[in-house]
């Protein structure tokens, strides 16, 4: 079994995280112990909250240069929320905000909407090819819950999927090579979120091997 | 506590609260009201050797014993004896359209066919919310009813003098309440008195429990003439005031032997059907468009009991000062026995609410009985029993509560 | 096409799930969790479970339940219910809720709704407001799970929240609440045209022609079900189902 670590930085709901790991068998670690995360097989970065309020934190407990260690790694790396926002060059949230950089790509508001912040759940619509990703084996119809206001923009290359809501199309997962991201909560998204992080857990274990 | 005070109107001296709810030693037992004046000692509830109240024993003999398919029965034989199919009422059912007779009434008629007529004692001021359930009560409940409203002008003067005289502003209003039921019984020619809940549930001796007819002493009197009304006999008001014997018609009670030969026979529906008085609401709001107040009743936490009386909340006010027990105690306690809420969760809601002053309708209370704010609370302070309350500088405070933080506690 | 959410309310007494009328009496319908675990595998969007006597007695007290909720329920959780500080809110949230919904507090101290949503993020924070109607088009707000009125205009209120750094509002009629007549439609459709935050309505619904007639006049966003559900009156299938059938977009099951 792969030991997958969720970074405890005080933002996103780590407990519903452990308890849908737990559900598909895996005991994960809470932890923002460099050492532990560098050793483990697999690492979530979750996240809620103001962009900028999140940079400060992962500053704060020396978490930029770990995570970006771990990314250099080539292990699987999946950042849910605010937590896929944040491995971007930028947010526009409050003004320009750095991120962490390990995808190219920015941060903005999600336009064309009538009501803020984005609650539901919506399709994801694939893009890139999602064999051997968090997507794979995906019924298309499934639905996602999603809670946001801000979006991600980047290269088409990256893109695993989209979705709609009112008359925005927006970017909702990405993947850079060991890189994902979601921006719905797979740990919020009934059976086909759990199928999401067992995907996960599966690339996990074949890099591990 | 050395010194030994002075317990008023032959209440226990020791005040003591039961195990299982929250009620007080101290709680008076229903009485005869017309012959009740300030110097009777006092019956009331009883604690057992396990500081357990009879309202608990009885209830707790109740859920183990009673076979409520029995008793349903029992009732079923009781109404085909007087139920009419010829267009005639079949049963009397006294009371306001609260949760209880809305129940009472509506599932007479509807679950068990009878054809009742509702008499209504008419509360001293009605609230917004009561009038409007009693309205409903009948247009989208489906029920008849009768409005009896007795002379103002004297039912001022008995508050008045039951208030002033025994602090019980409440006492005229309970002698016709009970009267009702029987008298229209007798005027509309029915043989059955059907009320909701039997008073001893909460508190009154047991035996009265045990038959489900109701106590004929309740309604019967030689010489009107000797009734009393806030301690003054009627013979004393009329000679004092500008009455005469006739004004008093909606108190006097028909005689025991009249309706011994009618016939009339008075039972509570909570003999035969297991009560509870929070499914009553729960009924009245889907079958007799009964709506619980807005806001929470001064004094307690409910919003749906006894909601219909301006006056209702200095009844409660008044057993707060000369029993030491409040609105929160008697619904707090009720729901302890009904298993709604814990004894811990009864004795928080006391302490939260229990003492609050009903000031909402206190204009409205003075004026009615013809007092200033002065002598209200001079009147009031006559009637706190030195072994309930304590003065503390300015402030006046009990000596022992439930949650065990009165000042002598 | 907007889309719906369909939520199931839960609201809980220590360890009993009650169910009121007009958010009043405290009658037992059954273990919460169960009914929790319940729904979701029936397809329910969301879950919010309220504490109906933390303010009558001062104390929070649904942890155990929350935590329970969290290990098998994987779709989100609202807490609310006697929610006072921020302390309050973390405890809630490390137990594996996702929102928190605030009434009581927030309308005795606004600047709370600020707080809470710098610090743990305004998609955390659900006003709570419950509105009792005291004119034609005007209803009071009530706080203390509907026991106490507070002179305060919903409508006022509803753009205050927003203002105030609130995410959503969970907006429930007193007058409509357990009656399963309908919600109130007035109500909705005004504070809808007021705020641009996500609603959830609560409150009334008594059958699925009901929720129809709500998404149709009014620009909400969620449903939150109680007595239809609790009472088996309606499935969550049928609900989600006659909805589609009437052109209103729901979650479905794939």
């Amino acid at each position: 079994m792969p030991n997958i670590t969720i970074i405890d930085y005080g933002l996103g709901n780590i407990r519903s995280l452990k308890n849908a790991f737990e559900h598909l068998g895996i005991n994960s670690a809470l932890s923002r112990d460099k050492a532990v995360i560098l050793n483990s097989d697999a690492i979530i970065l979750p996240g809620v909250g103001a962009f900028g309020h999140a940079m400060d934190i992962l500053k704060e407990y020396d978490l930029v240069s770990t995570i970006s260690e771990f990314a250099l790694s080539g292990k699987p790396l999946l950042g849910i929320c605010l937590g896929m926002q944040l491995l971007f060059d930028e947010s526009e949230e409050f003004g320009m905000t750095k991120g962490l950089g390990l995808i190219e790509g920015r941060v903005r508001k999600l336009q064309n909407v009538h009501k803020l912040p984005h609650i539901g759940w919506s399709r994801l619509y694939k893009n890139i090819k999602s064999e051997k990703t968090i997507l794979d084996g995906l019924n298309d119809k499934a639905e996602f819950y999603f809670i946001h206001t801000y979006a991600v923009g980047t290269d088409d290359a990256y893109i695993l999927s989209s979705s709609k809501y009112d008359n925005a199309e927006f970017c909702s997962s990405v993947k850079k090579d060991n890189i994902y991201g979601c921006q719905f909560h797979p740990e919020k998204s009934g059976k086909f979120g759990l199928k999401i992080l067992e995907n996960f857990i599966n690339i996990a274990r074949e890099v591990k091997i | 506590m050395s010194e030994r005070l002075e317990a008023y109107y032959g209440l226990p001296q020791e005040v003591k609260f039961c195990k299982k709810c929250v009620i007080s030693n101290q709680r008076p037992s229903s009485t005869v009201e017309f012959k009740n004046s300030k110097e009777n000692k006092k019956e009331v509830i009883n604690f057992d050797e396990n500081g357990v109240c009879s309202a608990c024993s009885y209830h707790e003999e109740k859920e183990k014993s009673v076979n409520w398919e029995e008793r349903e029965k029992k009732l079923e034989e009781l109404l085909s004896k007087f139920r009419r199919t010829d267009g005639g009422y079949d049963v009397i059912i006294p009371g306001s359209g609260g949760k209880d007779s809305a129940f009472t009434a509506h599932i007479l008629k509807y679950k068990y066919n009878m054809n009742p007529l509702t008499v209504t004692w008419a509360p001293h001021l009605y609230t917004d919310i009561g009038w409007k359930n009693m309205q409903e009560w009948m247009h989208t409940g489906g029920l008849d009813n009768m409005l009896y409203t007795p002379n103002g002008k004297l039912h001022r003067l008995l508050t008045k003098l039951s208030f002033e005289n025994m602090l019980h502003p409440f006492q005229p209003f309970i002698v016709g309440q009970k009267i009702i039921g029987p008298l229209m019984a007798q005027k509309f020619g029915v043989k059955l008195v059907m009320y909701g809940e039997n008073q001893a549930e909460y508190g009154n001796r047991v035996d009265q429990n045990t038959h489900s007819v109701m106590n004929p002493e309740f309604f019967s009197i030689s010489d009107p003439l000797e009734m009393q009304f806030g301690g003054v006999s009627m013979s004393e008001i009329i000679d004092n005031y500008d009455f005469t014997i006739n004004d008093f018609t909606p108190y006097i009670p028909p005689k025991l032997e009249s309706l011994m030969e009618s016939k009339i026979e008075m039972h509570y529906l909570g003999y035969y059907l297991q009560w509870d008085p929070q499914e009553c609401y729960y009924y009245a709001v889907e079958n007799t468009g009964f709506q619980a107040n807005s806001e929470r009743t001064e004094g307690s936490y409910s919003k749906y009991s006894s909601i219909d009386d301006k006056i209702d909340p200095f009844h409660y006010f008044t057993t707060l000062i000369k029993f030491g027990i409040g609105r929160a105690t008697y619904d707090a306690s009720q729901e302890v026995r009904n298993e709604k809420i814990t004894r811990e969760e009864a004795s928080y809601l006391v302490k939260k609410y229990d003492t609050e002053f009903p000031k909402k309708f206190f204009k409205e209370f003075l004026d009615y009985v013809s007092l200033t704010e002065d002598e209200f609370w001079e009147i009031v302070d006559k009637h706190r029993s030195p072994h309930i309350w304590k003065k503390d500088a300015d402030e006046w405070r009990l000596r022992h509560s439930v949650n065990n933080d009165g000042y002598d506690d | 096409m907007k889309k719906i959410r369909v939520v199931s309310r839960i609201d809980i007494k220590n360890e009993y799930a009650i169910k009121g009328i007009h958010l009043e009496g405290l009658r037992k319908i059954g273990d919460p969790n169960e009914m929790a675990l319940d729904y979701y595998k029936n397809g329910i969007d969301e879950i919010v479970l309220m504490d109906a006597v933390a303010a009558l007695y001062d104390r929070n007290s649904l942890k155990d339940v929350i935590e329970k909720a969290t290990q098998d329920i994987f779709i989100p959780i609202t807490v609310g219910g006697g929610i006072r500080l921020l302390e309050d809110i973390q405890d809630i949230l490390n137990a594996g809720a996702d929102k928190v919904a605030i009434n009581t507090q927030a309308i005795k101290d606004p600047s709370f709704i600020t707080e809470a949503s710098k610090k743990f993020g305004s998609q955390c924070i659900v006003a709570s407001v419950v509105a009792k109607q005291v004119g034609e088009n005007s209803w009071e707000a009530y706080v203390d799970n509907a026991r106490e009125p507070t002179g305060v205009d919903v409508l006022e209120w509803v753009k205050r929240v927003e203002e105030l750094g609130a995410g959503e509002i969970m907006l429930t009629s007193i007058d409509k609440e357990g009656t399963k007549r309908g919600f109130d439609i007035k109500l909705n459709k005004a504070v809808s045209e007021l705020t641009t935050l996500p609603i959830i309505s609560s409150g009334g619904a008594g059958s699925c022609e009901d929720v129809i007639e709500l998404c149709k006049s009014a620009d909400i966003d969620a449903v939150a079900l109680a007595s239809i559900l609790h009472y088996k009156i309606s499935t969550i299938d049928d609900i989600k189902q006659t909805l589609l059938k009437n052109g209103i977009e729901v979650r479905a099951d794939a």
